[in-house]
C-alpha cells in the first residue's frame, strides 16, 4: 500500500462500531454483500426504492472515493500478484481471472448468507454457530488458494 | 428516509476506514493469507470483538432499535451445507482475487480500473443466485414471527 495505514486497534473497533449501529438502528446485520444483493435485486425489479443496505454500499464506495481525494490517490497501483506475474500479452489473462473470481466471491457470499463483513463481523458478533463456520471455512479456503498461487507462479 | 441516510453515512464510514486501513490492496490481503504480515488477524478480531461486546450490550440492557422500535435480538443459525458449501466458492474468489466483496467497492470508488473487472463479476454471481429464486439469506432485518422469538428472549 502507498499510504499511511491505520492501527488496526483503531480501524477494527470502528468497523465493530458500524456493526453495533446498525445493530442499534435497523436490529439488523451489518453485511456488504446484502447491499449488493440490494441493488442488483431492485435493479432486476426495475425499482429504485433502494433500502438502507444499498445505500450502504454506495456509501462504502463513495468512501473509497474520499479517500483517495484525501489521500492523493488510490491505496496501490497495478493488481497484486496479478499484474506482477502477467506482463505483456500475457495481461489480456487478468481481466477474466477477475471477472471469475468476482463471479464466485458474489455467488458464494449469497449462497453461504454472507460475506467477510455479513458472516465474518456481524454473523461472528452474534456468536452464530453458523457464521462462525463459514468464516473458518473462506478464511481456510483463501490461505490455502494463497498458497496453491505461490507455489504455482 | 433517516434510514438511507444512515446507511450512507455508516457506508462512508466503513469505506473511509477499510481504505485506511490497508484492506483494500491486494498485496495487503495477499500477505496476510500467506501469514507474511498479521495486521489482518489482529485487525478482524479487534472488529468482531467490539462489535460482539456492543451487540450483546443492546441485548442485555433490552434496547430498542431507533428506527424499527424493536427489541434488539437475533437467532443463532446452525451450520447447513450451504454455509460451508457457500464459503468455499466465496474463500476461492477471494484467494485468487485478493478482495472481499467491500474492498471491491472500495477499489471502484478509488478509480482502481481492473476491480470494474471484480465488481461485474460479484454482479454477475449476484444475478445469477436471485434468478435461482431462493428465499432471501440475508434478511434486512432479523425480525422474527411470534412464536420463534420467544427462544431467543428466554436464552438472553
Amino acid at each position: 500500500m502507498l499510504h499511511h495505514q491505520l492501527a488496526w486497534y483503531i480501524a477494527g473497533p470502528v468497523l465493530g462500531l458500524c456493526v453495533i449501529v446498525v445493530r442499534a438502528l435497523f436490529n439488523a446485520r451489518l453485511g456488504v454483500t446484502g447491499g449488493y444483493s440490494e441493488l442488483v435485486g431492485k435493479a432486476m425489479a426495475r425499482s429504485l426504492r433502494v433500502d438502507w443496505r444499498g445505500w450502504f454500499l454506495i456509501g462504502v464506495v463513495l468512501g473509497g472515493t474520499v479517500f483517495a481525494v484525501v489521500a492523493g490517490g488510490p491505496d496501490f497501483h497495478g493488481y497484486g500478484w496479478l499484474t506482477r506475474t502477467f506482463h505483456g500479452g500475457a495481461q489480456a489473462l487478468i481481466a477474466p481471472i477477475l471477472l471469475i473470481a468476482g463471479v464466485l466471491i458474489g455467488y458464494g457470499a449469497k449462497v453461504a448468507g454472507g460475506c467477510t463483513s455479513g458472516n465474518g463481523l456481524s454473523g461472528n458478533a452474534l456468536l452464530s454457530p453458523a457464521s462462525l463456520a463459514a468464516t473458518a471455512t473462506f478464511f481456510g479456503t483463501a490461505i490455502v488458494v494463497s498458497f496453491v498461487i505461490k507455489a504455482i507462479i | 428516509m433517516r434510514g438511507r441516510v444512515a446507511g450512507l453515512a455508516i457506508g462512508l464510514i466503513f469505506g473511509v476506514t477499510l481504505s485506511w486501513s490497508g484492506m483494500t490492496s491486494p498485496d495487503v490481503i495477499r500477505a496476510a493469507l500467506l501469514f507474511e504480515q498479521s495486521y489482518l488477524f489482529l485487525f478482524f478480531a479487534a472488529a468482531v470483538l467490539t462489535a460482539t461486546s456492543g451487540t450483546w450490550l443492546l441485548r442485555r440492557i433490552g434496547f430498542r432499535a431507533l428506527f424499527t422500535g424493536q427489541r434488539v435480538t437475533w437467532t443463532q443459525d446452525r451450520p447447513a451445507r450451504r454455509h460451508i458449501v457457500g464459503s468455499l466458492i466465496f474463500g476461492l474468489g477471494w484467494g485468487i482475487a485478493d478482495a472481499c466483496p467491500g474492498p471491491i467497492a472500495t477499489q471502484v470508488g478509488q478509480g482502481i480500473a481492473w476491480a470494474l473487472w471484480t465488481l461485474g463479476g460479484v454482479i454477475i454471481g449476484v444475478v445469477l443466485f436471485l434468478r435461482r429464486q431462493e428465499p432471501e439469506t440475508e434478511p434486512a432485518t432479523d425480525t422474527l414471527p411470534a412464536t420463534a422469538a420467544e427462544p431467543a428472549h428466554v436464552r438472553a
